[in-house]
């Protein structure tokens, strides 16, 4: 089985009006044995920025603490927030450094962009392994149930959905979809991205 | 062929490995102590390639010393645990990975509460109320899902611990025969004969 | 006879003086005065600017950012306030190794780094110029303000020759004898963290050349605890000082406020 299939867990984020949301399971594995139930793949980097790690659970931890020190001395350095863009260039950059011994991650990028004119227009992005990015304007997946946050993302998601209807639509979409994947699951944390604030809601799924 | 449980309980974290030094299917010794006291409120129990195990765990021992001394306290059990990680994190992509698996478990003394961390040799690392490593773990972790309560006196924690090794001296055809347990809280850390 | 000995630092004079470092610390005596002050509830930070005038470009500092005009007091980490006094471009390069080391040691233990962890690595940083030939010793003293689960709240001091030491309320630059014995007098163990601030503001206004205080010749800044116990430093803006400044009565008169914000 392939290296980033060993510990299991997927990430998906969605694009609405206004807002983007963004989503993972909780579950860390060993090939089929389950270690913990609470294991997070999101993790903030700004106030409007948000990225999620699917792929091998080393390189999760590894590439948060890699990326939270090189947002930090960005920060710091030019006193601003690190914008979306910027940062998936980063990503793409730190990634492609490896490119002959990769880390078996495919990050999934989402926030809010800030624009010339001061008003913030939705970003997702997703990565492979190497840093090849791909930019989307409705939904991106990752990870082991990817096959199936596809399906279920295609028929589920409509353009301009508010606040709390994305957050309904990627709740369902991450449940149906980890639900037929043996390496997912074991519930759910979502991240709903407005201008003003972060949404954070953990969910219950199947716990078996 | 090492197995390892570990679990926390109200104020402290019971850690047990089985005291096995194996060669093939030779038992050559039967009281290896296979758990570290790195500091008066950290226990790392370690297990896989024999060599690998105490060459790295004394790396680690003597390491989380050495901050010690430097600096008057010693690292957190979260810390400590990061370190650790990224130790074996770094040493998987380099020529000769060391393969150790680790509990960690730790009494954290400026927030009063226990600690228990699960790393593999791959550098995953998870804090979890329980763990466990080897063949032991298939069924201690069944076990401890029905019966761990992390609120458990000392006492009913030793007894749900009692219940994993009994289960796998009955079902594991390769089953150790003693295990060592120690505990850690508020006191530090010490030896529960069981 | 000095001359042989002062042009280079690693030499020892006949009476056992390194030069270059007693040098360094005349030009930090210049310096804009940098003040702390410790309480249980937090740390005040105050410092004199003195690159002033009507024609600087503060625009920079007014907006974004962590808040301050980055002359003398900087972020270091989330947990460290720093206040310099000396030769700028010197402690700009300080600062950027400090806020380097912090964020190693985010790497690689997870945690903050504990205050007097990150003074002693500046320190072990200035020892070395003092001892290594061919070069200069960092023209700058620090002040550190931090906070840790170790030792809670801290004030360090910093200074040429690598020398360290924790202080309940201290004062470098110009005119720090003026402000040490004034700090000395009025400062209780007990204190407040709004008496320090009005402690700081006051032995401020008595230390600085300028009969009034405006936030164009002040930096201010605090650290305390949010709600989840977590450090929480605060540079304070030119309108937040200005405010400040008012509320404590120091605030200019009307007439000669040339550069209001």
């Amino acid at each position: 089985m392939s290296i980033m299939q060993h510990n299991g867990g997927s990430v998906i984020a969605m694009v609405g009006k206004d807002c983007v949301a963004i989503a993972s399971d909780l579950r860390l594995g060993v090939q089929s044995l389950s270690i913990s139930s609470n294991f997070e793949k999101i993790f903030p980097v700004t106030e409007r920025l948000y990225v999620g790690f699917p792929g091998l659970a080393t390189d999760v931890t590894t590439l948060r603490e890699v990326f939270r020190y090189r947002v930090n001395m960005y920060t710091i350095k030019e006193e601003r927030a690190i914008e979306p863009t910027i940062f998936t260039q980063l990503v793409s950059s730190t990634l492609y450094e490896r490119r002959f011994g990769p880390y078996f991650i495919e990050p999934v990028i989402a926030g809010l962009q800030k624009t010339p004119s001061g008003s913030y227009e939705p970003f997702i992005a997703a990565t492979d392994l190497i840093g090849c990015i791909n930019f989307a304007k409705d939904f991106v997946v990752a990870g082991t149930a990817s096959e199936k946050l596809f399906g279920v993302a295609e028929g589920l998601w409509e353009p301009g959905l508010e606040p709390e209807d994305l957050f309904e639509t990627i709740s369902q979409t991450l449940m149906n979809a980890v639900d037929r994947d043996a390496f997912s699951g074991w519930g759910a944390i979502v991240h709903v991205i407005t201008k003003d604030k972060v949404i954070t809601r953990k969910l219950k799924g199947r716990m078996d | 062929m090492d197995v390892s449980f570990a679990l926390t309980g109200k104020g402290y974290v019971l850690v047990a490995a089985d005291t096995t030094a194996a060669h093939s299917i030779i038992k050559v010794k039967s009281d290896v102590d296979k758990i570290k006291e790195l500091s008066p409120h950290l226990l790392m129990a370690y297990s896989g390639e024999p060599g690998d195990t105490v060459q790295f765990a004394e790396y680690i021992e003597r390491n989380i010393r050495l901050y010690q001394i430097r600096n008057t306290y010693g690292l957190r059990p979260q810390s400590a645990a990061s370190w650790i990680r990224r130790s074996l994190a770094e040493s998987l992509r380099s020529r000769h990975p060391y393969s150790v698996n680790l509990l960690l478990g730790g009494y954290d003394v400026s927030t009063y509460t226990p600690h228990l961390y699960w790393v593999d040799y791959l550098g995953t690392l998870a804090e979890v109320p329980f763990a466990a490593h080897g063949y032991g773990s298939y069924f201690a972790l069944s076990l401890l899902d029905r019966y761990h309560d992390p609120e458990a006196s000392l006492e009913e924690g030793i007894a749900t611990l009692r219940r994993c090794i009994d289960e796998v001296a009955k079902r594991l055809v390769v089953s150790p025969g003693k295990y060592l347990v120690k505990v850690v809280d508020k006191d530090g850390t010490r030896v529960i004969e069981i | 006879m000095a001359r042989r000995y002062d042009s280079r630092t690693t030499i020892f004079s006949p009476e056992g003086r390194l030069y270059q470092i007693e040098y360094a610390m005349e030009a930090i005596s210049h310096a804009g005065t940098v003040l702390g002050v410790l309480t249980k509830e937090g740390i005040v930070l105050a410092a004199e600017k003195k690159v002033t005038g009507k024609l600087l470009d503060l625009s920079s500092a007014k907006e974004g950012g962590y808040g301050g005009s980055g002359e003398k007091i900087f972020l270091l980490n989330s947990n460290v306030v720093g206040g310099v006094a000396g030769v700028t471009a010197d402690a700009n390069s300080l600062v950027n190794y400090a806020r380097q080391a912090a964020q190693q040691h985010l790497f690689s233990y997870n945690e903050d780094i504990p205050v007097e962890q990150l003074a002693q690595r500046l320190c072990d940083l200035k020892q070395g110029y003092t001892q290594y030939g061919g070069l200069r010793p960092f023209g700058v003293s620090l002040l550190y303000a931090g906070y840790d689960v170790h030792y809670r709240f801290q004030l360090y001091h910093s200074d040429p020759s690598g020398n360290y030491s924790g202080w309940k309320a201290t004062s470098i630059g110009a005119n720090n004898g003026t402000a040490q014995s004034l700090l000395k007098q009025e400062y209780k163990d007990d204190i407040s963290l709004e008496d320090a601030i009005a402690l700081v503001l006051k032995v401020m206004s008595k230390t600085m050349d300028s009969t009034t205080l405006g936030s164009e010749k002040l930096e201010f800044a605090t650290l305390t605890l949010d709600s989840e116990q977590q450090p929480k430093a605060k540079i304070y803006r030119a309108s937040e000082i200005d405010a400040l400044l008012k509320k404590h009565d120091l605030a200019k008169k009307d007439e000669d406020t040339e550069m209001k914000s």
